[in-house]
């Protein structure tokens, strides 16, 4: 009887299993085939990451000036300090954090950096508290911050540019920052408010404490509320992710995360539309143009100088842009 | 079989001095009050975390204020849309949870032939080991692209989105517990009902559900508990605008939840400042709320024991003499129908809502008039598609994400380190993080729950002391995961820097899944017969002696069944080690219990939301954690059904 049941029980369970197992093979091999919706992003989008700033140029089809390489490619070389520093803090930044860390340490075998999200607030604190060697913000830091880490050093480590996106079906190329500020607080509904076809506007952006949200709310929004049927997503995933399905949609991301599967929006002033590229970035034409951060307590010693120095020589700004951001060092 | 080694082993044993036993039974009140401990120190944490709130924000304006936009110019922490988007989400996950498994419950209790019921019941358990992350991925990817298109409205997320997500995931807690009760129903119920001549559906609708209604109300409201703690999914799909729907019954608006808000602004809100402070006040309110459910439901729970028991101190079952009288149920009834019809007209407009009022007076005058045989034919087609109903999601889910994972999967995928922020490479350091974090927690948990359910059923009799315990560990039981992981923040990474820690992330989990090593052991040692314990003290062994070599052997495999379902549960949970544990990266696996380490379901996170084309190694890493899980659950479910006649001694 014992023995009975549990073969029972068994078998169905591996029934169930087989079964899942099995209805997905049928499909995993069909979908070599034909590639299904779910490879192909993943097979264009890492090819993609170094064409990434190339995208929205692309999909907006604007002629821009030509983009220069990040300063003169050298070799980095590491001062071979040995040990482990850890990086925390804001995950806009984290990507970047992550590939420098990637290729830093091919170059130092002693080093292990380890690398965590948690926010711009928990980068500020750990870097201020000294949890962690290296913190990472995508925002300024705040005088309430600074009062409490006078310590802290502030050390811009990439430029980035938060692109208006839309769903690609979008007919609209670019929106003026009064339009923006329009679709945001609520005013403009529809997108015949501001020049497309009569559909509702979905309106997504970030979480009230994101640091992309801060950057937003400062250039654009000013001192007025954010209309309070604003989708909230807590990552530049997440905004993409709701956008990209959506044709009424219209959210705001890093410019790394633009992909095929939305289009950029430029933006129009005075009549001239300026699609976020790197140039425009790096002089400021480009609106909604900031800069990421790393913070340390104090001036940075042994390996997280190192990586600090690593992130900001031309090998490291190469693998920023690559990421699909700016290099700080860029000039125009 | 398990007699023969007990009873002869013992006599020969010297007895031991009165002083041992005394610290061995002062050990086991130490774990026991642990729990109650715990939960004073997170209630207090989050008050003192809160109070600057509390006090600069004031307790009616927080309450009551209708805006949250903490970083608006003036500031304004209102949380009163995130209790209504909390309630609201509960209430529709209930209203689509509680029929569906209700019915399943009948179903695998009364009707289901040993074969099915076997074959089920895991299944079922299994939509219980899915973890919370891949739900909302499944959700984000899946159901609100489903609704926007079905409902033809701008955006899927919403109200409704969230309720359908948090009514499947409270399904199996639902359908266990009311299972259980409605078995426990006496069979003399039953075989008197039929005996006077009522087909099977009247028996089951007229005396066995009724008799175990108590048991019922407690499973939705347990079910209920899990809904409102519910953090990763519900942030991923209610689009988290914090607004009152207007009109209230309009479930396509989104809505924020008191538990989205702390798993969105936590990580980015600075530490020390008001908005952090307003955080814990949520934090404590959801706390709040979450207690109060559980306590409704444990004294539910109580007062079902006591009747079946046969203590019945004149406390009369108040909701089932609701349903009794027939006046009152057609009143509720009709309530209810009217609250369908009322959704169904925010969703559809006036005329399906019209429609939907048609169809159910013409049912409410039809059904009375079917035959028996009639009634009970379409009772019973009605329970098999709730059944039909529950496995479908079960099936969609899996293959979604079965399909989709399994092209990722790779020898060099699981043993291989991430490369390219995870989008190549393998997810090893993630799956030895997730086991480092469960085998931490387990050692931490498991002395100290054994050691409690220990003192709570051998030690004493039932007291005031009991109780107070076993309100204890009924609130931990309760406690959302995402205050587990607020608690480990403030407490273990801050307040005795830890920093953030494989330890923090050990005891922070070990804390969540204390409650059910206790309940299980505590349950696994009341199974043990009596006979036992006194043929062992009559022998002249001690206590302690008793319980070490008579007692806990035939409890082992239920200890053990409880202690791999915390397993599952530990491995799949994101809240409690978000801001305590987990990195996304590092080179080497952790050295030493003060190293962050990697998780999968962090690092499932992490791709899903913030690595751009990382899609196929997302569904990867979601399959390999739910094969994790579900292998761990498939362990339990084995030793269980291997062990469950050798209980029944």
């Amino acid at each position: 009887m014992k023995s009975h049941s549990t073969t029972l029980l068994l078998l169905g369970m591996a029934a169930v299993v087989i079964g899942a197992l099995f209805v997905a093979g049928c499909t995993g091999t069909g979908g070599s085939a034909t590639p299904t919706p779910t490879q192909a992003p993943s097979t264009t989008v890492p090819t993609a990451t170094t064409a990434a700033i190339g995208t929205p140029i692309a999909t907006v089809g604007t002629a821009s000036s030509a983009t220069t390489a990040p300063a003169t490619a050298g070799t980095f070389v590491s001062n071979g300090a040995k040990g482990k520093i850890s990086i925390t803090g804001s995950t806009t930044v984290l990507p970047i954090a992550q590939a420098l860390a990637e290729a830093y340490q091919a170059l130092n075998a002693g080093a292990d950096i380890q690398v965590s999200g948690g926010g711009s607030g928990v980068g500020v604190q750990a870097a201020g508290g000294k949890t962690a060697e290296i913190g990472m913000s995508s925002r300024d830091v705040q005088d309430t911050e600074k009062a409490k880490y006078p310590d802290l050093k502030i050390i811009p480590m990439a430029r980035d540019g938060i692109v208006m996106i839309v769903h690609p079906s979008n007919d609209l190329s670019s929106l003026t920052l009064a339009q923006i500020k329009d679709i945001y607080t609520g005013k403009a509904t529809s997108w015949k408010d501001v020049g497309g076809k009569a559909q509702p506007i979905v309106v997504i952006g970030r979480d009230s404490a994101s640091g992309t949200r801060e950057f937003f709310n400062t250039k654009i929004m000013g001192t007025n509320a954010t209309v309070s049927t604003m989708l909230e997503k807590n990552s530049n995933g997440g905004v993409k992710s709701s956008v990209a399905p959506n044709p009424g949609a219209i959210g705001y991301v890093g410019m790394g995360y633009v992909d095929a599967t939305v289009k950029a929006l430029n933006i129009s002033v005075n009549g001239t539309g300026i699609p976020p590229t790197v140039n425009n970035v790096v002089t400021g034409y480009y609106p909604l143009s900031r800069q990421l951060f790393y913070l340390t307590s104090g001036d940075a010693t042994g390996l997280a100088k190192d990586f600090i120095d690593f992130t900001l020589s031309p090998d490291g700004q190469k693998i920023v842009e690559e990421q699909g951001f700016v290099a700080i060092t860029r000039t125009a | 079989m398990e007699q023969t080694f007990t009873v002869a082993e013992v006599p020969r044993v010297p007895p031991r001095s009165v002083n041992r036993e005394s610290i061995i039974s002062g050990l086991w009140l130490l774990c026991a009050l642990f729990a109650v401990v715990i939960v004073f120190f997170i209630l207090l944490f989050l008050v003192w975390d809160g109070l600057p709130a509390f006090q600069e924000i004031g307790l009616v304006p927080f309450l009551t204020g209708t805006t949250w936009s903490p970083t608006f110019v003036p500031p304004a922490y209102g949380i009163l849309p995130l209790i209504v988007g909390t309630l609201l989400v509960t209430i529709g996950a209930m209203v689509i949870a509680v029929p569906l498994s209700i019915a399943t419950a009948i179903y695998l209790s009364e009707l289901a032939p040993y074969r099915v019921k076997v074959a089920v019941k895991p299944a079922i358990e299994l939509l219980a080991g899915i973890p919370s992350v891949v739900y909302g991925f499944f959700g984000l990817i899946v159901l609100v692209e489903f609704l926007r298109i079905t409902f033809q409205v701008p955006s899927g997320e919403s109200m409704l989105a969230g309720a359908i997500l948090l009514g499947i995931m409270s399904l199996p807690t639902i359908i266990s517990v009311s299972e259980d009760a409605i078995a426990a129903v006496p069979r003399e119920f039953r075989e008197g009902s039929l005996a006077l001549g009522a087909t099977r559906w009247q028996t089951i609708r007229q005396v066995v559900v009724p008799a175990a209604l108590s048991g019922i109300t407690a499973a939705i409201i347990l079910g209920m508990g899990r809904a409102i703690g519910e953090t990763m999914a519900v942030l991923m799909v209610t689009g988290n605008a914090a607004i009152i729907p207007s009109p209230i019954t309009n479930v396509l608006s989104p809505v924020r939840t008191l538990t989205g808000t702390l798993g969105i602004e936590m990580g980015e809100v600075a530490i020390g400042s008001l908005h952090y402070h307003a955080l814990f006040a949520v934090a404590t309110v959801l706390l709040l709320i979450t207690l109060a459910v559980n306590l409704g439901a444990t004294r539910i729970l109580a007062r079902l024991n006591a009747r079946t028991t046969g203590r019945k101190k004149g406390v009369s079952l108040r909701l089932s003499g609701i349903v009794d009288s027939p006046q009152t149920g057609k009143v509720v009834l009709g309530l209810l129908a009217l609250l369908v019809a009322a959704v169904i007209g925010a969703v559809g407009g006036l005329v399906s809502a019209g429609a939907a009022l048609m169809v159910i007076i013409v049912l409410a005058f039809a059904l009375p008039r079917l035959s028996r045989r009639r009634s009970q034919q379409l009772a019973f087609l009605l329970l098999y598609a709730a059944v039909g109903v529950v496995l479908l999601i079960l099936a969609i889910i899996l293959f979604d994400i079965v399909s989709k994972g399994l092209p990722a999967l790779s020898w060099e995928f699981l043993t291989g380190s991430p490369r390219d922020l995870g989008r190549a490479g393998g997810i090893f350091p993630a799956i030895v993080g997730t086991l480092y974090l469960v085998a931490g927690s387990i050692a931490f948990a498991l002395p100290l729950g054994i050691g409690a359910a220990i003192y709570l059923v051998e030690y004493r009799r039932e007291g005031r002391l009991t109780r107070l315990i076993r309100v204890g560990v009924d609130l931990l039981n309760g406690t959302p995961s995402i205050v587990f992981g607020l608690f480990g923040l403030t407490f273990l990474v801050l307040f005795l820097g830890f920093g953030v820690s494989m330890l923090a992330g050990q005891l922070t989990l070990g804390l969540m899944v204390l409650p059910t090593i206790i309940r299980t052991t505590e349950e696994a040692l009341r199974q043990v017969p009596q006979g036992l314990r006194e043929g062992s003290l009559a022998l002249g062994a001690t206590r302690w002696q008793t319980i070490s070599r008579v007692v806990l052997g035939p409890a082992a495999p239920g200890i053990i069944t409880g202690t791999i379902l915390s397993i599952g549960r530990a491995a799949g949970e994101t809240a409690p080690i978000l801001f305590t544990a987990v990195v996304f990266s590092q080179r080497y696996l952790p050295a030493s219990v003060f190293d962050p380490v990697m998780a999968l379901p962090y690092h499932l996170f992490i791709l899903a939301t913030n690595v751009p084309g990382a899609e196929t190694n997302q569904y990867g890493t979601a399959l390999v954690l739910i094969l994790l899980v579900s292998a761990i659950y498939a362990v339990a479910i084995a030793v269980r059904t291997r062990y469950h006649t050798a209980l029944r001694l």
